[in-house]
């Protein structure tokens, strides 16, 4: 038996016994305002946790499908099959904790959460590089923003029609009295959500084109002759410079200024690491045995954050 | 031609939403030096209720609303401006202030400045959140709109700064003579001590400010314990 509590004599205390009878409070002129405000503090601590936990849900997810993606070799508008399922049933789950959050984040309380909101860079991140995979462009946050509210109203649909399926989704349960879909509220991206999820998305595209040059012995690239031009395919080397120089151009951003200059030299050493690919590449493409994987770990803060 | 990685639109609509952003929050901050400047001049006149007796108060009143009229003011100016943006954008940059300035005011309501035709200035007022709202012009809790509004916390945290201050004039007003102030303060915060223990707090600001509510409280009661001790309690105080 642990635990055992005893008072001051040495006798046992029983725990299950009576217990003092709860000291009354103190009432005095401020407690009833005191206890109004408490409600309304309440309602933003409780909505926060809400919030809170559906994103790091989202952001574990949205991991996933990352990692996932990056099981892919070469640019193509179509990834493989078993790939596009798993990145498939990843966004199904994330749509579904979208739409459970979504009632939460509406106007005034969208910027109110936006720090707890961190999973939505994460998702920009592995949307970006998904759309890069399939079309070797950048997405833009205009075409973005629509593809999460899809996402978002699917979840609605799915949890009206599984009302059973999370029990536990309180956004979900409080969906289905209104009439569905009408006016069902999505989730925006701000702008911050779009630009530090795309200076992740510099990290995802170094260690594509490490491992897919390793493995496949080629620099990934767009298609051959896809449009009959006889231009050179652009190649991943090309794409990171103009990203890095995408973001050397653009204004830092006034938020959080150290965030932003820290984020611009993981982004500085992931175009140089993949620059050193194409390097490699010309000069020693046809001696190196395939699947050699040149090492890169050294000097490389950038990994240690991601993960 | 395969299209190009980055649309050259998507980087001008990037660079002038940075830009907007930039001069937004530079206005903002041109607002928001003036309203410093107003909060601390009156925070400084303020700081005289610690040697000024409370007869003469009335005169020390008179430059603390002059003050307080600025801040409202300013404050009116804020909001007008920052209305029209996102209020949690942004809010991250006066809150503070706007605390300070809560304070300022309900200090000197407290103390028995600042009154109204509907409010007579007397000892021991405390103004509500709402009543802040009104003193200032501008909502309060506001959760149906996005617009410029003063939050429960930033009114806790003003009223802990008080709290604060009110502890040191307890002292203070001993040394002028006047223990019938020093014995009200305690009351008062005592009052607001079991207020604050209503509240469920979590791990943020607001509790770290809450935790040290207590020691104004100790600090009040030493001094009435001194008082006591001599029998320097006014009569009717002690029957209470």
């Amino acid at each position: 038996m642990s635990g055992l509590k005893r008072d001051w004599n040495g006798n046992t205390k029983r725990r299950d016994g009576p217990k003092p009878a709860a000291k009354p409070v103190v009432r005095n002129a401020y407690t009833p305002m005191f206890e109004s405000l408490r409600e309304e503090l309440d309602q933003h601590h409780d909505r926060r946790e809400r919030i809170v936990k559906a994103s790091r849900d989202i952001t574990a997810l949205s991991k996933k499908i990352i990692f996932s993606l990056q099981r892919v070799r070469k640019i193509e508008s179509q990834l493989p099959n078993n790939i596009q399922s798993e990145v498939d049933s990843r966004l199904a789950d994330i749509s579904k904790l979208l739409a459970s959050i979504a009632p939460e984040i509406q106007g005034i309380n969208r910027y109110r959460y936006s720090r707890s909101l961190m999973c939505l860079e994460e998702l920009v991140e592995a949307l970006t590089f998904a759309h890069y995979l399939r079309t070797q462009t950048l997405i833009g946050h205009a075409e973005l923003d629509p593809t999460i509210e899809d996402l978002t109203k699917k979840g609605a649909v799915i949890s009206e029609d599984e009302p059973m399926a999370d029990a536990g989704d309180p956004a979900g349960n409080a969906e289905k009295d209104e009439p569905p879909a009408v006016n069902v509220p999505t989730v925006t991206l701000t702008q911050d959500d779009y630009l530090y999820g795309v200076f992740d998305l510099t990290g995802e595209m170094m260690r594509f084109a490490t491992t897919s040059t390793a493995l496949t012995g080629k620099m990934a690239s767009g298609q051959t002759g896809k449009d009959g031009g006889d231009d050179e395919p652009r190649t991943i080397v090309q794409d990171m410079h103009e990203l890095g120089t995408f973001f050397e151009m653009l204004p830092v951003g006034p938020g959080n200024k150290f965030q932003w200059e820290k984020k611009l030299e993981v982004t500085r050493q992931s175009v140089q690491k993949v620059e050193r690919l194409g390097y490699d590449r010309v000069i020693r493409g046809s001696e190196r045995p395939k699947g050699w994987i040149p090492d890169l770990s050294s000097g490389d803060p950038g990994q240690g954050e991601e993960e | 031609m395969a299209p190009p990685l980055i649309d050259p639109a998507l980087f001008d609509q990037l660079k002038t939403k940075i830009e907007e952003d930039t001069s937004v929050r530079k206005e903002l901050d041109q607002i928001l030096d003036d309203l410093n400047q107003h909060v601390s001049f009156t925070q400084g006149v303020l700081s005289r209720i610690h040697s000024t007796p409370r007869a003469k108060y009335a005169t020390l009143f008179e430059q603390v609303e002059a003050g307080v009229k600025k801040e409202i003011e300013t404050v009116g100016r804020l909001g007008a401006f920052a209305s029209q943006f996102p209020y949690y954008k942004y809010n991250h940059k006066w809150t503070r202030m706007v605390q300070d300035a809560i304070s300022t005011v309900i200090l000197t309501t407290w103390l028995g400045g600042l009154s109204t035709e509907s409010k007579t200035g007397e000892l021991g007022r405390l103004l509500t959140l709402e009543d802040i709202g009104e003193v200032f012009n501008a909502p309060v809790n506001l959760k149906d709109r996005d617009a410029f509004h003063i939050t429960i916390e930033e009114y806790l945290l003003g009223l802990i700064s008080v709290i604060d201050d009110l502890s040191r004039l307890a002292v203070n007003s001993v040394t002028l003579g006047d223990t019938a102030m020093a014995v009200q303060i305690s009351g008062f915060i005592k009052d607001l001590h079991a207020g604050f223990q209503v509240l469920n707090l979590k791990n943020d600001i607001l509790r770290k400010r809450v935790d040290s509510i207590k020691y104004a409280v100790k600090k009040v009661e030493d001094v009435v314990y001194d008082l006591s001790l001599r029998n320097l309690i006014p009569a009717q105080e002690t029957t209470q």
